[in-house]
């Protein structure tokens, strides 16, 4: 479960999977193991988790739509939509570049899911937010500068 | 981890959104309580959408998601009936699950 696996293997170990819970040993609501890197979730800063993601040279791109608030009044939870219409994108990365920990969510998308999302991230001050998407073992990127009234930081 | 987790799952032709919302804490471990100590983290640390038993979305989260996370999925070619599970894992060892059926909205 610590070791990195990629998205497709884990979509082949599925079947398996399924088996264990025809089997009994495994009861539905156990979380399957998923595929990220942690340290990428564990580095102080967005070049170290860009570069953990397998990032660092993501090009920019205008077919990643980010919409997210100008200003944020409340950084506790500032509400952000990203769409990727680059073809083939299996995942969303989102980074706060401020943040103490900038790498805030991976996902992983296998149709039907369409590669787009809805969350709320914290962010402890004024920061750029920056998406990368990848298809196809390349990386897009898209980031804006988002102000921060009152930071989340401390939620 | 009281509350239950909401689902709400539809469907227009074969376009389906679902919205799920997961209380959780998710404390940043960066928090500071009254008497100074820091809060242990204490955050969902992935997710997993299935549908119909097959997983089609995994999550990797950090601490910067908003307590109580609320994300909102689309999908191409669900129907009405179509059954949706989320399954979460805490960095604690603490597991969630909860599921719905796709309703035509």
């Amino acid at each position: 479960m610590g070791s990195r696996r990629h998205f497709l293997q884990a979509f082949g170990s599925a079947g398996v999977l399924a088996g264990l819970v025809g089997s009994g040993l495994l009861r539905p609501g156990q979380a399957l193991a998923v595929d990220f890197n942690r340290a990428a979730f564990d580095a102080r800063s967005a070049t170290d988790a860009l570069r953990l993601i397998g990032a660092a040279g993501a090009e920019a791109s205008t077919d990643i739509i980010l919409k997210a608030p100008e200003i944020a009044e409340n950084g506790a939870a500032v509400p952000i939509e990203v769409i990727s219409n680059i073809p083939g994108t299996t995942r969303l990365s989102v980074l706060v570049d401020k943040n103490p920990f900038p790498l805030a969510l991976q996902f992983n998308f296998a149709p039907p899911a369409a590669p787009r999302f809805q969350a709320r991230l914290k962010m402890g001050e004024s920061s750029r937010l920056r998406i990368v998407a990848s298809a196809g073992g390349r990386h897009y990127t898209v980031f804006r500068e988002i102000k921060v009234t009152v930071g989340g930081c401390g939620q | 981890m009281s509350d239950p987790i909401k689902i709400r799952a539809t469907v227009k032709g074969s376009d389906g959104e679902v919205r799920v919302l997961l209380p959780h804490p998710m404390e940043s471990g960066q928090r500071r309580d009254g008497a100074g100590l820091a809060v242990p983290a204490h955050f969902i640390t992935s997710v997993t959408l299935s549908i119909n038993g097959r997983p089609v979305i995994e999550g990797g989260l950090g601490t910067a998601v908003s307590a109580n996370p609320l994300f909102g999925f689309q999908f191409a070619g669900v129907k009405a009936g179509d059954k949706v599970a989320i399954a979460w894992l805490g960095n604690k060892g603490q597991r969630g699950y909860a599921e719905a059926l796709f309703a035509a909205g």
